[in-house]
């Protein structure tokens, strides 16, 4: 090992080394679309959609920053399977903690000292 | 070859393998090669497990808002999406100086490689101090998480009177009220009007005819030691709620509804708007909420209403021919007769007063920036860490995985930045 000979090209005999035209592309793609998602929210698409725009900008914004400045682009193999299969757990999680979560009755907290003057019933199932 | 100091503690250079390139590749590994590949394997699982410890927060974040949109929607206005843009756009930058690091040192290039971790902590710092003017702001205003949310401001900036009269007004009540000039007193700082659940408060008062007369009394109750409550004796109070909007009002020199109308029969815990008299039709309208007091207190004045029915609209026979008949006099300044946009609708809710249990947004706002602000200021140590040992010389191109490492857990951080930004702070 050890060898040590300078390259004038971007090489080294370790790890990839990133091109600098890749990193400025990606660092000035993320800075285009975080402008993109702020000018975004001034356009109304209704809720759901604004809240879709905003995530798929996020999605985007994140898969450059793993494929481009975290080299997951150039890396190995294995190392994409750990971080996926993290994101994989963590939609799990999610997704299950979602799954029952309409079962459940809403709770109404009021103040002991105001009691409400009606019994309140069942939340207006709204949304 | 660096020149690198040897100061390396459990280092010894005599133990058979051949030059390794850098004196900091340790004596167990084969080589630098193996040493680089075992420390990114390393940092991989560490950022793995980050992921799942972030993900803990946002599985509280979406839960709460898909049970209660509404305080999403009305509380992010209380954060300024500048400095959140601003935030973004610095820690995008240290990022891609931090990647720049990777490349500098892996290229030998040990000047911009000391360039691009100083302007990395920079930036940091930069992050910090935003986040600290953001943090200062909200404590001071007192918008703070849990019960300690009591702000002193609506998310308009309009002043307001605070339960433990902190900032300034009367104790255990909490009014707010669009109008900047003194609409305040319309209840005089006393009146607990009953109002519960407010989750979608002009859902149903937005309908035609809400402001039925009414009758109001109120009532003194107190509490014995069990706990139960008697009721004095009641008292009416001239409480007329406009009938006939705005204009009628006015011409009549009508006495503002001293409490808020209650729709009759239909959830009587709903708060209705009442509307100013003698202003400008726009905007002129407060709700009188008391919220989220855990105080217990001896007595109380209660408000009892009994409400006529309100009038029926008239429908009309032809729904093409909506105008101009179904406009009242003033009704068009209360209700507009078009269907309302959904920024519309999002406008008229941050108006009004705030969704029980608003505070839970900045639970979730302030436990989320807080973990990442902590991240962020764990990075700025690494990296003065690193910037010491880069001045020192010890990073060259066979021997420079912490500055790889230290950038993955960087990227790692921006990434979760890029996630909390538009959940938290660009809420439509």
């Amino acid at each position: 090992m050890a060898a040590t000979e300078h390259h004038d090209d971007d090489h080294n005999d370790i790890s990839h080394v990133a091109p600098a035209r890749v990193l400025l592309a990606t660092g000035g793609t993320l800075l285009m679309l975080t402008l993109l998602t702020v000018l975004a929210t001034h356009v109304d698409f209704g809720a759901n959609i604004n809240l879709a725009v905003a995530m798929v900008i996020a999605v985007t914004k994140a898969t450059l920053v793993i494929l481009f400045f975290m080299h997951l682009r150039y890396d190995k193999l294995f190392h994409t399977v750990v971080f996926v299969s993290a994101l994989l757990a963590a939609s799990l999680f999610v997704g299950f903690t979602l799954m029952d979560t309409s079962q459940y009755q809403q709770t109404n907290i009021w103040q002991p000292s105001n009691p409400p003057r009606a019994p309140l019933g069942p939340r207006p199932t709204t949304g | 070859m660096s020149t690198a100091h040897g100061a390396h503690d459990a280092h010894d250079d005599d133990h058979g393998h051949v030059d390794h390139g850098s004196p900091f590749i340790q004596h167990h590994y084969d080589d630098a090669q193996h040493q680089f590949d075992s420390g990114k394997l390393g940092i991989w699982l560490f950022l793995a497990q980050e992921v799942l410890f972030f993900s803990a927060l946002f599985v509280a974040y979406i839960l709460y808002r898909v049970h209660h949109p509404e305080i999403y929607s009305y509380a992010h206005k209380w954060l300024d999406v500048k400095m959140g843009a601003t935030n973004t756009a610095v820690l995008i930058f240290s990022s891609l100086t931090a990647a720049w690091a990777v490349r500098a040192a892996q290229k030998n290039q040990k000047g911009l490689l000391i360039g691009c971790i100083a302007v990395t902590i920079g930036c940091a710092c930069t992050f910090l101090v935003i986040k600290y003017m953001e943090y200062s702001h909200k404590v001071h205003e007192h918008i703070l998480f849990g019960r300690y949310f009591d702000p002193c401001i609506s998310p308009g900036g309009t002043e307001l009177l605070t339960k433990h009269n902190d900032c300034k007004g009367t104790k255990s009540t909490v009014e707010w009220s669009l109008d900047q000039a003194g609409e305040l007193d319309l209840l005089n700082g006393k009146a607990l009007s009953g109002c519960m659940e407010i989750s979608k408060f002009d859902q149903e008062p937005r309908e035609p005819g809400i402001q039925a007369s009414c009758h109001v009394f109120e009532v003194k109750r107190t509490r014995n030691a069990k706990g139960d409550w008697t009721e004095g004796a009641r008292r009416e109070i001239t409480n007329q709620c406009p009938e006939e909007g705005l204009e009628t009002l006015e011409g009549k020199k009508h006495e503002t509804p001293k409490y808020p109308c209650w729709r009759p029969a239909v959830q009587p815990a709903v708060c209705t708007p009442v509307v100013a008299a003698n202003k400008p039709p726009s905007m002129q309208f407060g709700v009188i909420v008391e919220y989220g007091d855990e105080e217990e207190r001896g007595e109380d004045v209660a408000i009892d209403a009994k409400c006529d029915a309100a009038k029926p609209e008239p429908q009309p026979a032809d729904i093409f021919a909506t105008q101009p008949e179904t406009e009242r006099l003033g009704q068009k300044a209360i209700q507009p007769i078009h269907q309302l946009t959904v920024h519309e609708e999002h406008e008229l809710e941050s108006l009004g007063p705030p969704p029980e249990h608003t505070g839970m947004f900045l639970t979730v706002y302030f436990a989320m920036t807080g973990l990442h602000g902590i991240h962020v200021l764990f990075g700025v140590f690494v990296f003065i860490w690193l910037l010491i040992r880069a001045v020192k010389g010890q990073f060259n191109d066979t021997y420079f995985g912490p500055i790889d490492f230290a950038a993955l857990y960087w990227h790692i951080v921006d990434l979760i930045w890029i996630f909390l930004f538009p959940l938290l702070y660009l809420i439509h």
